[in-house]
């Protein structure tokens, strides 16, 4: 990037799980109470905001382009523009790395880059015998067309189509995600019982951070609608009594025989928005102000479907050849925990220089990730992952924690259904 | 001078008739405007015409009769006259021998409707403001040109009735429905319409109905229900015990309305027509249709009133905040969303916010169960509120209202708080009832943008606010406040910064002495009946049990402290208040135990009584009812002549009205200075000294109470006419 991008602040909801507590609220609702809060936390002039973008994978049917409506329910000015951005689970970083475009070929100078999900509101649709049913009813004008139209119908016409279900599956390679992630454990030959074991700590280390208030710094409590009876303040997927041992009961998810992957490790489905108020590093500057921290750069890359949790591999690689940068430049890393067997892949194949030759056209591996810098948060296996805002929230996470932490580099990368990579290099300083 | 009709013959053979009154902003009736239309008609029905057009010349269709000239009416035969005369115009006007359309834009109320309903097609409007109604009950009379008769004749009388019983005007829309309009056209083909439906007409093409025909369910009922002796017979007779229910009899307006309506529904129109003007004369010259009449000018004043005499510039309000998000602040959030300004919602925890955005939610919930909003609106809406436990998102607002518990120095270190975020040129309220503002601004650098803003509760229901500047709040802040409760829905009345204001200075000394008179034994049922019965709208001692003994308490004691031994709290208050768990309603026990639907009277209170006649050796006493009526309402009157004696209210107009719209006082009584000039100022004054005598000096009449008695002067000027007749 010819500059960086200064992430001024962000903010994000309570992360719950699908058809729990925040079911009463649409993506567009979640979305627009993170971009209102973002505006009043940061007072800045909404007038001087040139475009708000936002990541959404699975678009309600009630809000086409649903980016305008977040920008509307969020009280933004009637005259803002906004568009909605689609890279499936990279769509929150996408919706950065847009805004990032845009202001650095000087088309925008402040953008509210966001990302939202209610897998909660992700319908149930009537299959095409149905739909072919209805649409003759519709097309008939005599009672005969009618009765004939209404004598095609079967019971077994109402079996829905779960959208859900569908948009978590590869159309192309046909395997839904946690299958993909089977490849993986297959691949590099990894046992249930390292799975487990990741996705332990995941939830050990989201309750201590939880416990800290180190969450809460990035969160605004959500008042739940339509009754307004409780408060949601925190990620509810946290589990503080999860054990080896109930994890070792799970029966595997996806595939029920051989497979090692089950609800327990891999992340939940899930509700839940993030913001971020971003511009040029030099506009930040000379408004005076102090950002969060920065986008030094960020890379995507794409591979085979049926491995795309390989995704942050490739990207990262991709990214360093870009930035110049090493990994040892990185002092915290997240990697999007879509299956915790995916990021232990991710991290054996960062070691390893026969992967790099094989797959990433590099000489040497990019280099190991120390463990003890690897979502020292916890990850989606206890946070939960609404597929549209996970970017944005680990680009805000990594950024919060090297405040923390008083380092300056890290690095967010997350895996992409489809098969994709998203890797970003932050800074704070 | 120039004329209110003019008339426009086209060749096609057309006529356009024009309403335009001279000089007035809106279309009335004035005498010159009706005996000008007679004349015309009297012309035109000579003329070969194929169809007239009516329409206004103005931006609204016809507001009504001229009240004015209603108000020049003094005798019951000059009101039958009155009424007899306009319903002449208009039978000439339904006796044209071609066919009329009328064409209403805007508001068409009272006279305006019943010129409407003699024409042949009425084609309305889409437009918001397009109403139609007979609002003349309001006023504490019913329609006398031919309102009566001819809506029941056309829209049947279970819609009629629900018309002209409430007063109620209906939209454009319903009025297509109840097929009171047979077209309804767009606003902004108005005009086009207009042409071609009266060319079309004149051409012998009547328009075509706009609406679908009623169902056949709809059709059975009706012709059940009204064209049947029993089915009307039941149709009134519900109507009637609904009336009784809300008006408990008290109006005489809507049941004469009824007994009209009942009477003459079918049969001949001219019988029905003799009816209604007879009606009518008996009713304008009430005490109480010249009350409610008053009351009408007093509130369309307020409407204008700035609350300040120089001509200061207003601040317009972008977005608020508001800090305590109790039951108040829920409320007042509710408020601010639902006029679409941005609130944020500010308490110290995230509990405390969330049930402010409860309260908030309860009030939209009660718009959708009665089907003025729908759950996606409410969402909407509900965006507007964000909840905060820190001043983040406080500080961009131009006004914050303060509303956390009523205390002094919570509420001074909250507001220096507020003070230390928001800009220099935020305006500061503070909701309170009763503490002082001077004192409290004492707490802010900058105690000129600061002033009180008292809303009554409930939010959603309550129409009054009190503005309360302080000894250093500026004039532009006054008028700020002023017009943002205006903006919000809202009548506000400048009040003076005294110990309860206005409201409660004069209210809760009622509450007290009703409690006075239930310690000296009478009981809480009867106190509660005879008082409901005046016309309030409930009893004052389950009042105070609905307002909650703790924020009675804390009003009365700051009330006694201010104004010392007048306004001692009733012991049994402080020893009520003061038992575990008894609150008021909220808590389900205070002067009653509330057990789901019922109530009844609480054990504890008789028990407390004995105790303080024991204690004062004090004998139970008996009071006919007439005093202990006199002992609630004059105690009032007397407070209220000190406010206007110490100017915390302007005029009494004001101070009426502040009563009638924040406690429910009756309107047919024309508020409480009304009702003290009908009762006689020396009368007043005499029973006060009796009562300062036997129950304590309390009762003792003030000094503008006595030089008034001594100079036979009233409250309001002797014709009933008030200072600020336009």
């Amino acid at each position: 990037m010819k500059e960086r991008l200064a992430i001024i602040d962000g903010i994000r909801t309570p992360q719950c799980r699908a058809g729990g507590v925040l079911r009463g609220f649409g993506a567009d609702d979640l979305g627009a109470i993170a971009v209102r809060e973002l505006m009043l936390r940061t007072a800045y002039p909404e007038s001087d905001v040139d475009e708000l973008i936002l990541g959404n994978v699975a678009q309600p049917v009630h809000a086409a382009n649903i980016a305008r409506v977040v920008a509307l329910k969020a009280g933004l000015p009637t005259h803002l523009i906004a568009h909605t951005v689609h890279r499936n689970c990279a769509s929150g970083m996408q919706a950065i790395s847009s805004a990032a475009n845009k202001i650095f070929s000087g088309e925008a100078e402040v953008m509210i880059a966001a990302g939202t999900e209610s897998m909660s509101n992700i319908p149930l649709l009537y299959g095409p015998q149905m739909t072919k049913l209805f649409a003759s009813l519709a097309r008939a004008k005599t009672l005969g067309q009618r009765l004939k139209a209404l004598s095609s119908f079967r019971f077994s016409f109402l079996k829905p189509i779960v959208g859900l279900e569908k948009g978590l599956t590869d159309p192309v390679c046909g395997m839904i995600m946690g299958l993909t992630a089977e490849v993986l454990a297959r691949e590099f030959q990894i046992p249930r019982e390292e799975q487990d074991a990741f996705a332990l700590l995941s939830h050990q280390r989201a309750a201590a951070a939880r416990d800290a208030g180190r969450l809460a710094e990035e969160i605004v409590p959500l008042p739940v609608a339509p009754r307004y009876e409780r408060v949601q303040e925190h990620d509810d997927g946290i589990r503080d009594d999860q054990t080896l041992e109930a994890l070792a009961k799970l029966r595997p998810y996806f595939d029920r025989q051989t497979g090692t992957v089950t609800v327990g490790n891999a992340c939940s489905i899930t509700d839940g928005a993030a913001a971020l108020l971003v511009m040029s590093e030099s506009r930040a500057k000379s408004e005076g102000l102090e950002p969060l921290g920065y986008v030094r750069d960020y890379a995507y890359a794409a591979l085979e479907g049926n491995r795309m949790g390989l995704g942050p591999v490739y990207a990262t690689s991709k990214l360093l050849a870009k930035s110049g940068m090493k990994m040892k430049d990185f002092k915290l890393v997240e990697i999007n925990e879509a299956f915790a067997v995916q990021v232990l892949a991710c991290l054996r194949a960062f070691e390893s220089k026969e992967f790099a030759k094989q797959y990433l056209d590099r000489k040497t591996a990019p280099g190991a990730v120390d463990p003890e810098l690897l979502n020292v948060n916890g990850g989606a296996v206890a946070l939960g992952h609404p597929v549209g805002a996970t970017g944005t929230r680990l680009v805000l996470t990594v950024l919060k924690e090297l405040r923390r932490r008083n380092q300056n580099c890290g690095l967010a990368t997350l895996c992409v259904g489809g098969g994709q990579g998203a890797a970003f290099a932050l800074e704070v300083t | 001078m120039s004329s209110a009709w003019t008339f426009q013959e086209e060749s096609s053979g057309l006529g356009h008739l024009t309403f335009d009154t001279p000089e007035m902003k809106v279309n009335v009736f004035t005498a010159e405007a009706v005996a000008e239309l007679s004349d015309l008609l009297e012309d035109l029905a000579k003329r070969n015409l194929k169809a007239l057009a009516i329409s206004s010349g103005k931006s609204s269709f016809i507001a009504g009769a001229d009240i004015k000239l209603l108000r020049t009416v003094t005798t019951t035969a000059d009101g039958i006259e009155k009424a007899r005369l306009g319903q002449n115009v208009f039978d000439k006007l339904a006796a044209l021998p071609y066919p009329t359309i009328v064409f209403i834009h805007g508001a068409c109320m009272g006279g305006g409707l019943e010129l409407a309903l003699a024409c042949d097609y009425r084609v309305v409007s889409d437009h918001a403001k397009t109403i139609l109604g007979l609002p003349e009950v309001q006023l504490g009379f019913i329609p006398g040109w031919g309102g009566t008769q001819r809506l029941p004749r056309l829209i049947g009388l279970e819609a009629s009735l629900s018309m002209i019983l409430t007063g109620k005007p209906v939209a454009a829309k319903k009025a297509l429905k109840i097929g009171l309009a047979h077209v309804m056209v767009a606003t902004e083909f108005m005009q086009a319409e207009m042409e071609r439906l009266s060319q079309d007409l004149a051409e012998g093409r009547p328009p075509r109905l706009s609406r679908r025909p009623p169902g056949l369910v709809a059709r059975l009922r009706k012709a059940v229900l009204e064209s049947t002796p029993p089915g009307r017979h039941l149709l009134i007779g519900q109507a009637r015990k609904r009336l009784l229910e809300k008006t408990k009899g008290l109006y005489p307006a809507p049941l004469a309305a009824l007994d009209v309506l009942e009477a003459t529904a079918t049969g001949d129109i001219q019988a029905g027509l003799q009816m209604e003007a007879e009606a009518f004369g008996r009713l304008i010259v009430t005490t109480e249709s010249r009350n409610m009449v008053r009351l009408f000018f007093i509130r369309e004043a307020l409407k204008k009133e700035s609350g300040v005499e120089t001509d200061v510039e207003e601040k317009h309000v972008q977005r608020a905040a508001v800090v305590g998000a109790g039951v108040m602040g829920g409320g007042i959030a509710w408020l601010m969303s639902h006029c679409g300004i941005p609130v944020r919602l500010k308490d110290i925890d995230w509990d405390a916010v969330t049930k402010g955005m409860a309260t908030a939610a309860s009030y939209y919930q009660q718009l959708v169960r009665i089907r003025k909003m729908v759950p996606d609106e409410v969402a909407l809406k509900m965006h507007h509120i964000s909840g905060t436990t820190d001043y983040r998102g406080v500080e961009s607002a131009d006004l914050v209202l303060e509303a956390v518990v009523e205390k002094m120095a919570v509420k001074q270190a909250v507001l220096a708080e507020v003070e230390n975020v928001v800009s220099p040129h935020a305006l500061i309220g503070t909701n309170t009832s009763s503490l002082s503002i001077t004192e409290m601004a004492t707490a802010l650098k900058h105690p000129e943008r600061f002033a009180g803003m008292h809303f009554f509760n409930p939010v959603n229901r309550m129409p009054l606010v009190e503005v309360i500047p302080g000894a250093k709040t500026a004039p532009a802040t006054i008028a700020s406040f002023v017009a943002f409760a205006r903006r919000v829905g809202k009548t506000p009345v400048v009040v003076g910064d005294c110990p309860g204001f206005l409201v409660n200075r004069i209210l809760l000394p009622y509450i007290n002495e009703c409690i006075w008179m239930l310690q000296e034994g009478i009981a809480a049922e009867r106190i509660d009946r005879l008082l409901f019965d005046f016309g309030m709208p409930m009893g004052p001692i389950r009042l105070a049990d609905e307002v909650g003994l703790d924020v009675g308490a804390k009003v009365t004691d700051v009330l006694e402290a201010g104004y010392g031994e007048r306004m001692q709290v009733a012991p049994l208050l402080k020893r009520l208040a003061a038992e575990p768990d008894t609150t008021g309603k909220k808590a389900g026990r205070g002067f009653y135990v509330y057990e789901g639907r019922k109530k009844s009277v609480n054990p504890r209170v008789d028990a407390l009584r004995l105790e303080l006649a024991r204690e004062h050796a004090l004998s139970a006493r008996e009071l006919d009812d007439q005093t202990i009526l006199r002992r609630a309402i004059y105690i009032m009157i007397n407070e209220a002549a000190r406010c206007l004696a110490e100017s915390v209210v302007e005029k009494p107009d004001y101070l009426d009205m502040a009563m009638l719209m924040g406690t429910g006082f009756p309107a047919h009584h024309g508020g409480l200075l009304a009702y003290a000039d009908t009762a006689g100022i020396p009368g007043v004054v005499e029973t006060l000294r009796r009562f300062a005598e036997e129950f304590g000096p309390r009762f003792a009449p003030c000094e503008r109470l006595e030089e008034m008695a001594a100079a036979k002067t009233l409250f309001y000027k002797k014709n009933g006419g008030t200072d600020n007749d336009g």
